[in-house]
This record gives C-alpha cells, sequence and structure tokens, in this order.
C-alpha cells in the first residue's frame, strides 16, 4: 500500500504549533533565513523553476515559470496568496490556517524575497473565520519577532502581510476576480491578456499563488531542488525533440470526500492512482466505484474503467480531466449520476459571476434542463430518426437504422458546448468558469448515457448498475479525443 | 436610493471599537476603495444587516458613491440587505455533504426551526417567527471530509445526524 509522506502537513497536528515558538522549535523560519544568508533572489526564483513546482490551486501552472513573467522593474509589486477555497470538494488549505498559519507565512516570505515583493494580501474566504483569526494572530507575533514588518531581520527588506476576507463568492477564487474583489470591486474576472503577472491588483505586477503552493516553498529552500524533485514522477513529452521533461513533482494535499470510509486530506507523492488513493482514504464505503470526480466538482468524471489513472498533472490532462484542486469525490453503486450533475449544476448556476451571456443564461440553462431530466419530465423526441454511422459496406452514412432521439441530451450538450467547448477546448467567456461549468456537464453526460436516457424513457430517475450505466471507454467520445499515452514515458 | 429614504432611517456610525479597526486597516491599501469588504463586514456585525444608512455611511468612509457600495453589497451573498436571526444557520449542501446526506440534517432544522430556508432575496422566509433564527442553504464550506456540516454565525458543525443538531440548538 501506498505510504503517505507528510512534509508540509508533517507537524500540523503537534499542539501548539500555531504559535511562533512551537512552530521555531520544527525548524520554523530557518528556511527562509537560510534563504537570505545563502542566496540570492534570482537564485530562489531558478530554484523554484528547476523544482518543477506547479500551481495547486486549480490550473496546475508551472509556479517558476510564472514568476519569470514578473517584470522586475515596475514597483511595487503585489503577492496575492488564494486561500479562497471554495471549489467543491477541496479542504486541504484550511488546515493550513487554522492549525500551521506560520508556515504559510514562511513561504510568503520567500516568496517575497525572491520577487522583491513588500506587501502581501492573503484573499481569505469569509466563512473562514476561525482560520483568519489564527492567521491573523500569526502574523502579528511573525511582526513581534521581527519577520515582518521594516527592515525583517536586520535584512533591509520591509514585507507586510494583510489578511483580507471574501464574502461568499466562488467566482472571487478565479486570480482575476480575486484581484477585482480585493479591489473593493464585484469580483468580476478581468480578460486577459493582460495577466495578473503584468496588471494585477492595482494595476501592478502581481504574483497569484494558492496557499499550498506556496507552503511548499520553506521545504525547496531547506532540503533542495535535488531532494523535492526526486518526489512524484517526471515524464518526458516526446512531442518535443529532444523530450521535454514534464514534471509533477512535489507531495499533493489530497482531499478526498464522498464514499471513503475515512474521508480527509492525504499528503502523498503525486502520481499514485484512484484505486491507491481509495485504498488510502480506507476503502470504499460501499460495494463498487461507480465514479470518481478527481479535481474539485470542475473536473470531467472518471468511470470505474479509468480508476488506473494516475492522479498527476499530466496523467489526468491525458485522460481529459485534470487534477485541478486535488479535490477527489468518490461515488459508489448506489449514487445517481443526473442527480449528482444536478447539484453541481445548481451550484455553478448560483455561482456565475453574470458578465457574459453564454455563462450567466447558459448556465442556468443546462440546471434547469437536468433539473427537468431528474424531475422525470426530460423531453424525448418520439420521431425516430436514421442512424448514421459506419454502414454494412463499411462507408460512413445512412447504417438503415433508426435510432430514438433524447433531444435533451443532444440540447444539454449543444448549450454546454456554447458555454465552452469541450472538445476544441475553446470558450466563448471572459474566465474559465465556463469550462468549470461544461466540463462536468459534458462529461457526465456522456460517458452515463445510459442512466440519462434511462431517466428521460421512464419519466424518473433509475440509479443503473454500474456496469450497465457506464459507456464503455470504446464507445465514448470523450475517450476517443485521449491523446496517444505511449508519447508519454517515465524519464 | 433618494435622499428622504436614506433620511428616515436611523443614521450609522462605527461605534469607537469598530472605528479602531477600520482606521487600522484603511491604512493597508493604496486605494480607499480597496477596504470595501472589510469596512462592509465591520459594519454588518455592528449593525445585524446592510442598511441603506450603512451603504451611505461606507461610501462616505471610502470616498466612492453608494451606489457603487449596493453594487459590491449585491454581489456578494454573505452581506444581508434585510434582517436576520440571532443565529444565521447556513447548511451546506454541495456534492460531498449531499453524498453524506445533508437533506436530513436541512429537513430536520425546518422542521424542528418551524421555517422555511431562506433565498438571497427573501431572507424573511428563513428566519423564525421570534427572530431567532434564519436558516439558509449555501455552497460547499471546504470541510467536505466532515460532512454533513453546518455553521451557525462564526461556528462550524461537523459530521451532524439530526441528533446532533438537537443537542447543538438546545446549547446554544
Ligand atoms: C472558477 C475558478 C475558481 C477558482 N477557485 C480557486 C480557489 O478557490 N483557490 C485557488 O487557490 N485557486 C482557485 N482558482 C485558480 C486560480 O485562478 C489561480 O489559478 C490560482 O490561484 C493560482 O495559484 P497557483 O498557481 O498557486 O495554483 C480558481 C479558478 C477558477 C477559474
Ligand atoms: S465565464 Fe461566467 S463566471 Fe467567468 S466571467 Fe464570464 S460570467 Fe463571470
Ligand atoms: S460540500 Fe459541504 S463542506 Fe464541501
Amino acid at each position: 500500500m501506498v505510504e503517505e509522506r507528510r512534509i508540509l502537513y508533517e507537524h500540523l497536528d503537534v499542539p501548539d504549533i500555531n504559535t511562533f515558538d512551537v512552530f521555531r522549535q520544527y525548524d520554523g523560519y530557518t528556511r527562509f533565513e537560510k534563504a537570505i544568508a545563502e542566496y540570492q533572489p534570482e537564485e530562489i526564483a531558478q530554484m523554484v523553476l528547476d523544482s518543477g513546482l506547479k500551481g495547486r490551486g486549480g490550473a496546475g501552472f508551472s509556479t517558476g515559470e510564472k514568476w519569470s513573467f514578473v517584470p522586475r522593474d515596475i514597483e511595487p509589486r503585489y503577492l496575492c496568496c488564494n486561500a479562497d477555497e471554495s471549489e467543491p470538494g477541496t479542504f486541504s488549505n484550511r488546515y493550513v490556517l487554522e492549525k500551521n498559519p506560520h508556515l504559510l507565512i514562511e513561504g510568503i516570505l520567500i516568496c517575497c524575497y525572491a520577487m522583491g515583493i513588500e506587501t502581501t494580501y492573503v484573499y481569505i474566504r469569509g466563512e473562514f473565520t476561525l482560520g483568519k483569526k489564527m492567521l491573523d494572530a500569526a502574523i502579528k507575533e511573525a511582526y513581534e519577532k521581527g519577520y515582518l514588518g521594516k527592515d525583517v531581520r536586520g535584512t533591509g527588506l520591509n514585507i507586510d502581510i494583510y489578511t483580507h476576507p471574501g464574502a461568499g463568492a466562488y467566482i472571487c477564487g478565479e486570480e482575476t476576480g480575486l484581484i477585482e474583489s480585493l479591489e473593493g470591486k464585484r469580483g468580476q474576472p478581468r480578460n486577459k491578456p493582460p495577466f495578473p503577472a503584468v496588471q494585477g491588483v492595482f494595476m501592478k505586477p502581481t504574483v497569484v499563488q494558492n496557499v499550498e503552493t506556496l507552503c511548499n516553498l520553506p521545504f525547496i529552500v531547506g532540503n533542495g531542488v535535488e531532494w523535492y524533485t526526486e518526489m512524484g514522477p517526471t515524464y518526458a513529452d516526446t512531442r518535443f525533440d529532444p523530450p521535454k521533461p514534464d514534471a509533477n513533482t512535489g507531495t499533493k494535499l489530497y482531499c478526498i470526500s464522498g464514499d471513503v470510509n475515512e474521508p480527509g486530506v492525504y499528503e502523498l507523492d503525486l502520481g499514485l492512482t484512484c484505486t491507491e488513493l481509495i485504498e488510502v482514504a480506507g476503502g470504499l464505503r460501499g460495494e463498487e466505484v461507480k465514479a470518481v470526480i478527481p479535481g474539485g466538482s470542475s473536473a470531467p468524471i472518471l468511470t470505474h474503467y479509468e480508476l488506473d489513472t494516475r492522479l498527476d498533472f499530466t496523467s489526468l490532462t491525458l485522460a481529459k480531466s485534470m487534477l485541478g484542486s486535488g479535490g477527489i469525490i468518490v461515488m459508489n453503486e448506489t449514487r445517481n449520476i443526473v442527480d449528482c450533475l444536478l447539484n453541481i449544476m445548481k451550484f455553478y448556476a448560483h455561482e456565475s459571476c453574470g458578465q457574459c451571456t453564454p455563462c450567466r443564461w447558459g448556465t442556468p440553462w443546462v440546471r434547469d434542463i437536468v433539473q427537468r431530466i431528474a424531475d422525470g419530465n426530460g423531453r424525448k423526441d418520439t420521431i425516430t430518426r436514421p442512424k448514421f454511422g459506419v454502414a454494412e459496406n463499411g462507408r460512413w452514412g445512412d447504417t438503415g437504422e433508426t435510432e430514438e432521439i433524447y433531444e435533451d441530451l443532444d440540447l444539454l450538450e449543444s448549450v454546454a458546448n456554447n458555454i465552452a467547448n469541450v472538445d476544441t477546448m475553446t470558450w466563448n467567456t471572459i474566465c474559465v468558469f465556463g469550462i468549470a461549468v461544461s466540463w462536468p456537464a459534458v462529461s457526465y453526460m456522456r460517458k452515463f448515457r445510459p442512466e440519462f436516457e434511462a431517466a428521460i424513457r421512464e419519466g424518473k430517475l433509475v440509479t443503473l448498475p454500474v456496469a450497465e450505466a457506464t459507456v464503455p471507454p470504446e464507445e465514448n467520445y470523450a475517450y476517443q479525443q485521449r491523446f496517444i499515452p505511449k508519447e508519454f514515458a517515465d524519464l | 436610493m433618494s435622499e428622504e429614504l436614506i433620511q428616515i432611517e436611523t443614521p450609522f456610525a462605527f461605534n469607537e471599537e469598530n472605528q479602531r479597526e477600520f482606521d487600522e486597516l484603511i491604512g493597508r491599501y493604496p486605494i480607499k476603495e480597496a477596504a470595501m469588504l472589510p469596512t462592509l463586514h465591520l459594519a454588518q456585525r455592528q449593525a445585524g444587516y446592510i442598511t441603506p444608512a450603512v451603504m451611505k455611511y461606507v461610501a462616505e468612509l471610502l470616498e466612492v458613491t453608494v451606489m457603487k457600495v449596493k453594487d459590491v453589497v449585491t454581489f456578494y451573498p454573505m452581506f444581508f440587505e434585510e434582517p436576520v436571526g440571532e443565529y444565521v444557520i447556513r447548511v451546506c449542501h454541495t456534492l460531498p455533504c449531499a453524498l453524506r446526506d445533508c437533506k436530513v440534517v436541512l429537513d430536520h432544522l425546518k422542521a424542528k426551526l418551524d421555517t422555511d430556508i431562506a433565498s438571497e432575496t427573501n431572507l424573511a422566509k428563513g428566519t423564525t417567527a421570534d427572530g431567532k433564527f434564519t436558516l439558509m442553504k449555501v455552497e460547499c464550506l471546504a470541510s467536505c471530509d466532515v460532512a454533513p456540516v453546518i455553521m451557525i454565525n462564526d461556528d462550524l458543525y461537523k459530521n451532524l445526524t439530526a441528533e446532533k443538531v438537537d443537542e447543538i440548538l438546545d446549547n446554544l
């Protein structure tokens, strides 16, 4: 069985680790001290790039690369720490804030030193009252001990950290939505480019980084790049010549919830499979896995055929899904996928910020279609139409058979794809919330089509046995679009 | 919002403690407007909900138009424009909680408090007659490992069942 490797969470349960003195006993702030004593800021940035660290907040973008876009000649520059954590199924940042806030501060200090940043805003979701309280207390202590404020530890650096509460809007987790919200406006995402790295908060260069991403920094500096890159798989992308290394280094705070016996946060090397993770989390609650959502509710669903998919950035992208925030939601054989989709679509319909027409209108429309399917009023066209496909003579065309049309399923796919097209990966919206809507909508429907059809046919929700409910990979359009994983070999 | 409407309301101003907190946080940002969310949180804590008078006061403090404040208040679900109960009960109903029977918790609360669920535009619907509780549904509270969860004001309650809800309400 795969072993947990606790690095970020190693001292999480040490009593009073939230206080400076106890944190200090466990090497607290020594990594920051090492950084300022032994390295130039540029060297730290290079280390982070070499470590292959990828953002843990959702997009999985290389942190070092993001830092390289920040123009160093424009002052001031800002760091925004994204502690908005609202992706359904994600809860790892909360524990860092509530139990080990000094670790986050140390990560922020290292980032500020590397990027020459003086001001950091930690955007904490409004519901995290305890987390904000703990972080505020830790920041206060760090000021008292001289790790924050003017002339930090006699180095001449000035670093300030402020917490900023959100107010219950999911879209403020999107980096430009966060920036708008921080500026005191509605949290409506901005058009990109310009990217925040160039023009972010108060129109100045801004680094936006998730809590977990920042918490990796002390360990990269403290233990070195080599130590860090040994964890997790690095693939060789052979589409490039010479093959480009595709790093999935480090550990991930996997949040697992739903139908497992011991839901919780497990810190493991990137790259274990779904099956292994379920085993680590105390095994399945139920008889059979029906579906797994691998990266928060925005990620396309995986079926029981795909449980050997490795939960890392590369493998999940190849499986046409994503690691996203690392929130893994497991569903057993008793769950109805139509019902699950309805729940998720209600969430998105509620959380659209309303700026773009396809998203503002399309998302509630998708929800309404799923709602009426779930209510048993799904529209089925009674006329049968010729079925197109490969005919007997081996050519594409009219097969001579007829098929029933499930009007609502066609409509669902069409509306979703007009918000953001999941096959071409193009979106008609300002932010990728659009993709986060159509990805689940289309993937659930394509991969569990029999259950949707049954609901329309029978006029009520019907939970089919797993084997019957799932479309096998060879028949599934969603899978056919997959890259060929053979292109990627372990380095 | 006309001037008259604002006039008939009791004017609003920060008490001493909140004024001190406000003075501290306004210094954190290069522009005053950026203090909008923390200021509104402070004001709501003091006033209970965001009245037109509060909006006017905040607008003056941050040197923006009242409309701009209203614009923000209406965007964020955590700001209330109507009175709410002494205890605001937020029941999470997103997928991971739904997989752990949050519906039982919600139905139990509805029956026990004898109230409907508030909607964002109608908080009164979810507020008990004695004004003690407001019941509302919210999206994922980032505690799915201990689902189903609810929040009562600032406190989170985990792994709930109908019995646990009874116990919690009795101890409030
Ligand atoms: C709709 C939407 C919601 C998001 N919510 C969050 C969030 O709650 N927390 C977070 O860290 N990132 C969230 N992100 C990702 C951020 O936009 C951004 O990529 C991230 O904060 C960058 O930090 P990282 O590189 O350290 O991951 C969200 C993105 C989108 C499109
Ligand atoms: S896609 Fe949706 S959430 Fe994103 S900016 Fe447009 S309306 Fe807002
Ligand atoms: S779904 Fe309820 S806490 Fe996440």
